[in-house]
């Protein structure tokens, strides 16, 4: 791919326990070897990117396949917060759930009950600052990503792509389909944690209306309608 | 202190990028062509991550509230001091109230203002490049004082005589991606023969191309992408990510970009044409 990186897939589908083993092995990596600039995860793979081209691959290699043989890892411990999010699902903001909706075959209402009825687990952060990458969306609503990007998909959307569901941090160009708005602010670079959420929490949203949404919008502390749960 | 008397087009402040925070989805972000970019420092003897102005097609206009020493790379973009006419690629002296003028580009997308000390801008997230949402201003605005350091610097009379790239080149030097094993023979011959232009849609966060590829790939399960990932969209649009592209995404990666090809890149605009060259990576 590049003479800097070494790229590991996982031929299999996103679970748990493959999100256990990328975060495990990836903190055990970095403790392993040096002059890794940055390790960035997917949901099934791991980009390891060096400071310099790779010159002795094969060694690094092996020491990456008798790394991973020599973790344990069923004995990560479970640590994870939840995190209930306020999302507005107002024609104003949902602006691709009509189509959504028709297109799938259920209610606007069912498409909002079911969405906020789940439980969704923060596989990586990924895409942009803060953009939560989410599993455990209802098959019922998977919906394809659109055919190209959207150029400018609003700060705080909420969306479906694919198998997947995630909220825009900011204004950013997006290829998902928007079917609420959170105001809550994922990022603030200026905070020593800049994201609430680490990979292996748990989110789930519940729906507001458009004058709550502003309300909280206008509040000087909008994270405290964030209800986060143990 | 330098005073922004009038804007250009697209014009930030740029280091070397942010780097460690790809976790929480942080772009790199940096210099688009971070070779010229270093030599904008390099020949101010500035420290490697000294921040420069990349100006996108045309640079702003200044005015030096101190003395200073300045240098100017990358794309050709004919500047005035004053009422004179000044050269690339060395240092310029700038006395107190001296106004510097740029014009557009004459060839290239992006040249690099590089000042002594590099600018005093804020530092959000252990790097001065603008990124919007990230950093209060996103480009330089107009109106605004920019801090600068006061450096001492005795000029060596180091110039720069012989173009270290070639702008005009269109070979891309590019390395197989990931999904390039999903490709059939017609895509791959496609992408390795065609020349491809560069459709309106270019900036920092990445250049699509308006030749198509008539081939769709399944999505893939959002996975990382990087500066010089090249992406293949379901209606088979090429998108070849930059320095500010995404950490991760879900259209498969049919090429990456080797470090020289994305400085290339980065001096390519609306119209210019462009070939890839593949490589093989050992």
């Amino acid at each position: 791919m590049h003479p800097n990186m070494i790229l590991l897939e996982w031929q299999q589908e996103p679970s748990s326990g493959l999100l256990q083993e990328l975060l495990f092995l990836k903190k055990n990596v970095k403790e392993h070897f040096n002059g890794i600039s940055q390790i960035t995860q997917g949901y099934c793979s791991l980009l390891i990117q060096w400071k310099d081209a790779i010159t002795n691959l094969a060694d690094i290699k092996n020491k990456l396949i008798f790394l991973y043989w020599s973790l344990d890892f069923t004995s990560i411990p479970e640590k994870s917060k939840h995190w209930n999010l306020p999302v507005c699902y107002d024609k104003s903001f949902a602006i691709d759930l009509e189509l959504l909706s028709s297109k799938i075959k259920l209610s606007k209402d069912a498409v909002i009950s079911i969405h906020t009825q789940s439980i969704y687990k923060v596989y990586f952060i990924g895409f942009l600052p803060g953009f939560l990458y989410l599993e455990g969306l209802n098959s019922r609503l998977f919906f394809p990503r659109k055919e190209s990007p959207r150029m400018d998909t609003p700060k705080g959307a909420v969306a479906i792509g694919g198998k997947q569901t995630g909220i825009y941090p900011n204004q950013s160009p997006g290829g998902w389909n928007i079917i609420g708005n959170t105001p809550i602010p994922l990022f603030d670079p200026n905070k020593k944690n800049p994201c609430f959420a680490v990979p292996g929490d748990t989110v789930s949203f519940y729906p507001i209306t458009i004058e709550e949404h502003q309300l909280i919008l206008t509040n000087g502390n909008p994270l405290s309608y964030l209800k986060e749960k143990k | 202190m330098i005073e922004v008397l009038k804007t250009g087009w697209h014009n930030t402040i740029q280091d070397l990028g942010r780097f460690g925070y790809q976790e929480l989805g942080v772009p790199s972000s940096g210099a688009m062509d971070l070779n010229a970019f270093t030599w904008a420092n390099k020949l101010l003897n500035n420290p490697s991550n000294a921040s420069c102005i990349e100006m996108t097609i045309k640079g702003p206009t200044l005015k030096f509230h101190q003395p200073t020493y300045i240098t100017i790379t990358g794309a050709t973009m004919p500047a005035m001091l004053n009422s004179n006419t000044v050269k690339m690629y060395r240092p310029i002296k700038i006395q107190k109230g001296d106004v510097l003028q740029f014009s557009n580009v004459t060839s290239g997308c992006r040249a690099y203002l590089g000042i002594l000390g590099g600018f005093e801008t804020e530092i959000i997230l252990s790097s001065k490049s603008q990124y919007k949402g990230l950093t209060l201003h996103d480009q330089i605005d107009k109106k605004s004082l920019i801090p600068i350091k006061e450096v001492p610097f005795i000029p060596k009379g180091a110039v720069l005589k012989t173009p270290l790239i070639d702008y005009q080149s269109i070979f891309l030097k590019s390395y197989k991606g990931p999904e390039y094993k999903l490709l059939n023979t017609q895509s791959k011959n496609r992408i390795k023969t065609l020349t491809f232009t560069v459709s309106r849609n270019n900036n920092r966060m990445g250049v699509h191309l308006e030749e198509k590829i008539n081939q769709k790939l399944p999505e893939i399960w959002s996975c990382p992408s990087l500066p010089g990932t090249v992406q293949l969209t379901p209606d088979g649009t090429l998108i070849l990510l930059m320095r500010d592209a995404q950490v991760t995404g879900g259209y498969p990666r049919i090429l990456q970009l080797s470090d020289d090809a994305i400085n290339l890149l980065a001096q390519k605009t609306t119209k210019d044409q462009i070939k890839f060259e593949i490589k093989a990576l050992h």
